[in-house]
């Protein structure tokens, strides 16, 4: 078995957040066949879903960091993605985030995972600057970002047709 | 904290074959980019080849095989992709071959070829392994027929066009 291994988890009160795994491809799968994924490369059929998962793997094996498998903690169940974007050919590093299921929504899981994994990313990757790409007019996604405390940049630029949300660098 | 990555590395006289890298990413770009690239998928913008590196390197994980950048052992330059592939939507396990610009001609993807069809069968066990080979990729088949595969059948990919299914022969044969 050839495994990915010594990567990060974070936790929060209700969540954990872990690398993906393959036991995760079918729900990841099922959710970028829908139009929930539109605002995020898809709809993508099985076999384009199933090469992207393995893109989400490989960021991680590429950059040493990657999206995040979100669950509540004690239950494996794939509820989603937030954590890191950074392909070669983008202008900045990214925290983002997609919940798999419209009944997750609601329940602020995407704030308090998004929440961690940015405190994470100053306090641990020490990273210099954080953006979420964000694509419009996808405005439940910008009230999350908005609501992390993260305000459009309308000079920066983007890797597609998307608003630039940058988010605050906390004072020490 | 190092992310690690448990994959095997296979050698053999002028090459080392090992798991895809991110310093592999500009002369993929390079070749996606070019007209080489028609026969699989290309040519294609460096955003989606940085995809496609990832993706080789998820392969692994979700296959537990996957394809090795070939290192030329003389210049510790990445020649090329060679390997062991089966994402969604293909047939059977795959033995495919790529070879980046300025590699090719020098038998460089016949040699990684059977390495990695020795590691598919002595080490993984498989008892059978094909090429897709596009219509008009001359220089593809003709590794194929080094390798000593044969046409078997037609495919056609959604994205790649019509193929050739070409089959190698098996463990006993080659034993």
């Amino acid at each position: 078995m050839i495994t990915l291994t010594n990567t990060p988890t974070l936790t929060t009160e209700r969540l954990t957040l872990r690398a993906p795994q393959p036991q995760d491809a079918p729900t990841f799968i099922e959710f970028y066949k829908t139009d929930r994924a539109q605002y995020v490369g898809g709809p993508k059929d099985d076999k384009r879903g199933w090469e992207f998962f393995c893109t989400e793997i490989g960021h991680w094996v590429m950059r040493g960091y990657g999206m995040f498998v979100v669950t509540y903690q004690g239950d494996d169940t794939p509820l989603g993605i937030v954590g890191h974007w950074n392909p070669k050919t983008w202008p900045e590093q990214e925290v983002g985030w997609v919940i798999f299921e419209p009944a997750i929504e609601g329940k602020g899981i995407a704030f308090e995972a998004a929440k961690a994994v940015i405190d994470y990313t100053w306090t641990t990757l020490k990273w210099a600057t954080i953006v979420s790409y964000i694509a419009y007019p996808n405005t439940r996604s910008i009230a999350l970002a908005e609501r992390l405390g993260a305000v459009r940049d309308e000079d920066a630029e983007t890797p597609g047709t998307a608003y630039v949300y940058r988010h605050p660098r906390p004072t020490a | 904290m190092t992310v690690t990555f448990s994959t095997p590395t296979l050698e053999t006289e002028r090459l080392i074959l090992r798991a895809p890298a991110l310093t592999d990413f500009d002369v993929l770009a390079d070749f996606y980019a070019s007209p080489r690239a028609e026969f699989v998928g290309g040519p294609q913008s460096r955003e989606l080849s940085w995809r496609n590196l990832a993706l080789e390197a998820g392969h692994w994980v979700l296959r537990g095989f996957g394809r090795w950048t070939l290192v030329e052992k003389t210049t510790q330059n990445p020649v090329g992709i060679v390997g062991l592939w089966h994402p969604e939507g293909f047939p059977e396990n795959e033995l495919g071959w790529d070879l980046f610009d300025g590699a090719t001609g020098k038998g460089y993807a016949t040699e990684a070829a059977i390495a990695a069809r020795h590691y598919a069968y002595d080490t993984l066990g498989w008892t059978t392994l094909t090429s897709l080979i596009a219509i008009g990729n001359d220089g593809s088949r003709r590794v194929a027929e080094r390798l000593g595969a044969t046409y078997d059948s037609d495919f056609t990919h959604e994205r790649f066009g019509p193929m050739q299914l070409w089959r190698h022969p098996g463990p006993e044969a080659l034993t």
